[in-house]
């Protein structure tokens, strides 16, 4: 088996902050991976690790069995990036900035030619190539990065949360490109994602991530069976003490996990639908008043809980200088 | 083929903004128009009152010097006041810039010789008029006592010839040169390094690091980028600043001095480029570059001898123009502009110019980070 991506020990610190503490992966060829994690957990890090954009502190990486560090021009060479941000010129055109980038890579004027012309047709964008990008919408400028990410033709294709920020439609659009470019240039996928449905459409293997270490790491059919709750009770209550509810529910049978929300009780479990007449009934019994009842299937976040103990938290605030706001980030700023 | 597309990039981007373009031409030429019609060289028409309590001969001879003056070089306008408190109120009131007084018996003293004095009250809060009305009238008085004008010269007197060794130069004319390297100033301000302050702040710069794209290829594109669309607007301005102050240049310059002008310009922009790389470097918000340019254009601008004599300048400014590279560019195009100078006399200017650019962009591409 053929590794597209092996990292071993992973390491990036910031000053004390360790951002990654010592990751190793190995993404066969041809695999479409996922990292799942929430905000701040360190997938963008070891994704700017592996695009040769941030050195490491520690470890070894090695992209198409080039090293990022020491052979980090041949990295840049099979890689294709579609960063977490929107990247693109805005003053230029979408076919101005798939030549340009071609041209980057020393493609010859007819193959480039003949590849923007393919990639434009492949990600529907052909009518509006001569169109400044500042006139596309947010799902046309993705459907374009991905295009400028593939002009190439890379072996690896990497992408930062593709699909954050766009509506579910455009989402769509986007997994649907990635499944065709997948089959139709051999490509080996990495993508990071905070959305498990994403994940599940596209990926054959998911890591989960959070505070810069590999918590999980299997097919996503193997890790929704490490998880016994597979479903989440909102319950919510009146005219009890939360304590005694929590204490109540959480001792009934398939309840795991049981937490107050407010007056919201949060109870997973491995079979909502049987256990919400006990639940409501009992609540009643010790002279509570339900309002509400709502049944959910497991989100990222109950799998995230699960693997990790912990809710999925926000990142945490960049520094910027006092003196110059957001002009020159400083460690020193607010 | 990565820098002429990474170049090619950066003028499309340009040429999609003409707002940029009309401004970076526009301000220089308005420079020369508003500088060059408000301090005019010398100064002229400065209001002066004379309030004549002698009425005596000589204080009719200074009369006349005075009249002389405001029709000769125009340095003062002559009011005659009868009231000398009228005058004085006029003065503080901003009528006038200065009031001269003669007293009485002033011309019986001048004929006894017992030290005849004039009062002149000088608004001294405008210190260039105090000093120019003050200089004026101090050059007419010795004239008071000569009632007749010498038809044969004085061989006597050492006599001073005025002998001006290039065609007549008027005031905004001297301005081109400052005015060229302002263009060139403002044209390195929103190339060059600005541009990768944009793509920092946009975020764009990151799919240019995941590229094949070398630091060298990144500031050098930039760099020749920002010359090309610089050195237009400077060609530009020059001619515009040329048909308006009347300067004849395209007369004036022959092909190998067109071509050391040209030189001299694509210098300067490399030398000021690599600056801004050096200062720009690292900023990643547009507004700490505007910020920056208001205060490098001054401390680049004034003692670069564009408005006023470097010799003029205290010895630790003195000290900075001689390593301020806008110096050199203005001595060098003032000489090729209005001295017919060839090579010899820019030589100096051209070495330190390239040598400054060469450093400077070297210094830039050592600086430049290429990782985020």
């Amino acid at each position: 088996m053929t590794l597209a991506i092996e990292t071993t020990g992973l390491v990036k610190k910031y000053g004390g902050i360790t951002a990654l503490g010592g990751v190793s992966l190995s993404i066969p060829s041809g695999d479409c991976f996922g990292l799942l994690g929430p905000n701040g957990a360190g997938k963008t890090t070891l994704i700017r690790i592996l695009t040769t954009l941030l050195p490491p502190s520690g470890g070894s990486a090695a992209i198409g069995g080039f090293d990022v560090v020491r052979e980090s021009g041949s990295v840049r060479n099979v890689i294709g990036v579609v960063p977490q941000a929107m990247t693109s010129d805005l003053d230029l055109t979408g076919y101005e900035t798939l030549d340009i980038y071609a041209r980057f890579y020393g493609m010859p004027r007819k193959e480039r030619a003949e590849r923007i012309d393919e990639l434009l047709g492949l990600v529907g964008l052909k009518d509006r190539a001569r169109d400044l990008i500042a006139t596309y919408s947010g799902g046309m400028r993705r459907r374009l990065e991905i295009a400028r990410g593939l002009v190439h033709k890379p072996l690896i294709l990497i992408l930062d949360e593709p699909t954050i920020g766009l509506d579910p439609q455009s989402r769509h659009v986007v997994w649907e490109l990635l499944e065709k470019f997948r089959s139709l240039d051999s490509l080996t996928i990495l993508l990071t994602t905070h959305y498990m449905e994403e994940a599940e459409s596209l990926c054959d293997h998911v890591a989960i991530i959070d505070y810069g270490k590999i918590v999980a790491l299997d097919t996503v059919e193997g890790l929704k069976k490490q998880i016994p709750e597979k479903d989440v009770l909102e319950v919510t209550v009146a005219g009890i003490a939360a304590e005694r509810a929590v204490e109540f529910a959480g001792a009934l049978p398939t309840v795991t996990r049981c937490l107050a929300r407010g007056d919201v009780l949060v109870a997973s479990t491995g079979n909502g639908a049987e256990i919400i007449p006990v639940m409501v009934d009992g609540l009643k019994n010790l002279g509570a008043k339900v309002t509400r009842v709502v049944l959910k299937e497991q989100t990222l976040e109950d799998v995230f809980i699960h693997y990790t103990g912990r809710p999925i938290r926000e990142e945490e605030a960049k520094k910027v200088s006092f003196l110059l706001g957001a002009g020159i980030p400083t460690r020193f700023g607010r | 083929m990565r820098l002429l597309a990474f170049i090619e990039r950066d003028l499309r981007k340009f040429a999609r903004n003409p707002i940029v373009v009309g401004v970076s031409i526009l301000m220089p030429i308005i420079y020369l128009v508003i500088l060059g019609n408000s301090f005019q060289g010398e100064l002229k028409n400065l209001p002066l009152a004379v309030v004549d309590k002698d009425a005596g001969p000589y204080a009719r001879r200074a009369m006349e010097l005075l009249r002389a003056i405001e029709s000769g070089t125009r340095t003062v306008r002559l009011t005659v006041s009868p009231d000398e408190e009228a005058a004085m109120r006029g003065l503080r009131d901003g009528a006038y810039k200065a009031v001269l007084v003669i007293p009485p018996r002033w011309s019986a003293e001048i004929e006894r010789s017992t030290g005849p004095e004039l009062g002149l009250f000088l608004d001294n809060a405008e210190t260039i008029s105090a000093q120019t009305l003050e200089a004026a009238i101090a050059r007419a008085l010795p004239e008071v006592r000569t009632g007749f004008v010498r038809i044969r010269e004085n061989r006597a007197v050492p006599a001073l010839r005025r002998v001006e060794i290039y065609r007549k130069i008027d005031y905004d004319q001297t301005l081109i040169p400052g005015v060229v390297i302002m263009a060139i100033f403002l044209g390195a301000m929103m190339t060059g390094a600005f541009n990768l302050v944009m793509d920092r702040f946009l975020g764009v710069d990151e799919s240019y690091f995941l590229t094949p794209l070398t630091k060298k290829d990144m500031v050098v594109g930039l760099v020749a980028s920002g010359l090309i669309i610089t050195t237009t607007l400077a060609l530009v301005v020059l001619f515009l600043g040329a048909l308006i102050s009347g300067i004849p240049l395209w007369r004036m310059l022959d092909a190998r001095s067109a071509m050391l002008v040209l030189a001299v310009i694509m210098l300067s922009t490399l030398g000021i480029q690599g600056l801004m790389f050096l200062i720009m470097g690292r900023i990643g918000h547009p507004r700490i570059v505007g910020v920056l340019g208001g205060f490098l254009n001054v401390i680049f601008f004034f003692p670069s001898g564009a408005i006023y004599p470097v010799e003029s300048f205290p010895a630790w400014l003195k000290a900075f123009a001689a390593v301020n590279p806008e110096s050199y560019s203005v001595h060098a195009l003032r000489s090729l502009f209005f001295k017919g100078a060839g090579i010899a006399a820019v030589r100096g200017d051209i070495f330190f110019l390239a040598g400054f650019a060469a450093l400077t962009i070297l210094a830039g591409i050592f600086a430049f980070k290429r990782t985020l």
